[in-house]
């Protein structure tokens, strides 16, 4: 069942359309956080300082659409008062929207990166230093679009892919750190180029725990119950239970 | 086997029963419920009610409704015009023994007293259970007479001083007393129609009611009367127990602990007020009180 199969049907159908306009919005910010992180680790391979900055002044726009659905959640709170269902809904967008302009702060930090890397004369880093941020951007770029897809399909399946995704991620963070330690461990040298990147990989490992709170705000708006500090198993136990 | 698990063990599943192709039709998904309602027994209850039913004649207005309202708590009854919330409150103080044509089946109990025996007085009856309606019937006397006349008829009062007592301390408790002081002896009728449902409410309370019954009791009045009736419900929780049928979600929302959910005569869905509004469990009440029918 889709968002809008299961959110609309109101009486009045303004409400609907005003839930619909919400859940649009959320989308457009979802898309502009993944194309933000997607062009910022592009810079990095591209060693683009020009295009790293673009992504940065960017990061405005994810900022000025968090802002308005913010001021559209509260209005419609005032206006509808809604309940149950509706409520949860707009509670998780509002969840959602800040977790999204987050994921965008992230991005901004790895194109940062680039610009401390690539700007100027200074010496840039071994590029296996940064082998890992593609992959783990790769991860983070699959868990938004399911984290969406769940919430658009209210699909609670697809948001427990993204928590068991995340767990991966949180693996991949590990082991990038265990690599970076050795090449620190072979060449003292690369300390300044090494903790850089440890923060771009942290930047791109919080980007896919917002990815995996918003499954659990899905899990949330569908079942009503609060999953965002439980493991994997409590939630597929959550999300199979039957109501009652 | 007691009702309560008898209606727990019922089972069934109204979404599977009427899974309908295209829109969902709340009315036969009503008409085909037959499952858990929720937890209709509390720990201590003032009123019971079990299999009650209700005719109009040949119309079955409320079927096999199962409920418990606690000591010191307030209920709050709620679903679309007709679903047999005002009816089942009636039936709580036998208001419904007025209506020819109306009967009533099943057992409502009063602190363990069968409410429909038929050596039972109606009117004791009616003190216990006291009942505001939705537009204030102040009587046409004064407002200390509105307060003293069911003292006086029940023989409560022995004389002029005790009167006055519960006079002063029935206003006080309806938050009208500092309104009202200095005017004891000019008309109820002349008062606003906030402070007339305060007058009722007072007079309700006069004659020492365990339990109070309200019909929609701010439909009339403007929000600013609204909010002082409700933050009376709120003070009022502590000394007697309260059933509150109301249109108003968000009423029912901030001012009782639990609610019942009525829809084509059955009780849906009673629960914690917390729970119904922001995780209902039955989808027909979800659909209620979201708005998507009513």
């Amino acid at each position: 069942m889709s968002m809008n199969e299961m959110m609309g049907g109101h009486i009045v159908n303004r409400f609907n359309d005003e839930m619909s306009q919400l859940h649009g919005l959320v989308l457009k910010l979802s898309e502009l956080a993944r194309s933000q992180m997607h062009d910022a680790v592009k810079t990095l391979d591209d060693e683009d300082c020009e295009a790293a900055q673009v992504v940065i002044e960017r990061d405005k726009k994810l900022n000025d659409l968090d802002i308005e659905a913010d001021d559209e959640i509260i209005r419609l709170i005032a206006k509808r008062q809604p309940m149950a269902k509706d409520l949860r809904d707009i509670i998780a967008v509002g969840k959602i929207v800040s977790d999204l302009e987050r994921i965008g702060d992230q991005a901004r930090w790895v194109a940062r990166m680039t610009i401390h890397f690539y700007d100027g004369d200074k010496l840039p880093p071994n590029h296996h230093l940064l082998d890992d941020i593609p992959r783990m951007a790769e991860m983070v770029d699959e868990m938004i679009i399911k984290a969406m897809g769940a919430f658009e399909n209210l699909d609670l399946e697809q948001a427990l892919d993204v928590i068991q995704l995340n767990l991966e991620l949180e693996n991949e963070f590990k082991s990038a750190l265990r690599r970076l330690s050795t090449y620190l461990m072979d060449d003292a040298r690369h300390v300044g180029h090494v903790t850089e990147v440890v923060l771009g990989l942290r930047a791109i490992e919080r980007a896919g725990g917002y990815a995996k709170n918003i499954a659990g705000y899905v899990v949330f708006l569908v079942k009503g119950t609060d999953v965002r500090h439980e493991s994997l198993e409590q939630v597929a136990a959550e999300v199979r239970a039957e109501a009652w | 086997m007691d009702t309560a698990t008898a209606v727990d063990e019922m089972g069934g599943d109204m979404s599977q029963t009427v899974a309908t192709e295209g829109a969902f039709d709340h009315e036969k998904a009503s008409q085909a419920f037959v499952g858990k309602v929720g937890e209709i027994a509390v720990d201590n209850p003032r009123m019971t009610a079990r299999k009650v039913n209700v005719y109009y004649g040949e119309k079955h207005a409320i079927q096999d409704v199962n409920l418990d309202i606690g000591k010191n708590e307030v209920i709050s009854m709620i679903g679309p015009s007709g679903c047999g919330k005002s009816t089942f409150l009636r039936c709580l103080n036998r208001m419904n023994d007025t209506i020819d044509i109306c009967r009533v089946a099943g057992e409502i109990k009063l602190d363990g007293q069968d409410v429909y025996d038929k050596k039972l007085d109606v009117v004791p009856l009616r003190a216990q259970v006291g009942m505001v309606f939705q537009k204030p019937n102040p009587f046409p006397k004064s407002i200390y007479d509105n307060i003293a006349y069911g003292p006086k008829i029940h023989g409560l009062v022995s004389n002029k001083a005790d009167l006055d007592e519960v006079v002063e301390s029935s206003l006080r408790r309806a938050g009208l007393w500092s309104e009202v002081k200095d005017y004891l002896d000019q008309p109820g009728t002349g008062l606003s129609g906030g402070q007339q449902q305060r007058l009722c409410i007072a007079r309700t309370i006069a004659v020492s009611p365990e339990v109070i019954l309200m019909d929609e009791p701010c439909s009339a009045l403007d929000p600013i009367a609204t909010a002082k009736i409700e933050e009376l419900i709120d003070e009022l929780r502590e000394n007697y127990t309260i059933a509150i049928v109301t249109h108003s979600m968000q009423q029912a929302a901030r001012v009782s602990q639990r609610t019942a959910y009525f829809h084509l005569g059955k009780l849906i869905e009673v629960g914690n007020t917390d729970d119904i509004f922001t995780n209902p469990s039955h989808k027909l009440t979800e659909d209620y009180i979201t708005g998507r029918f009513g």
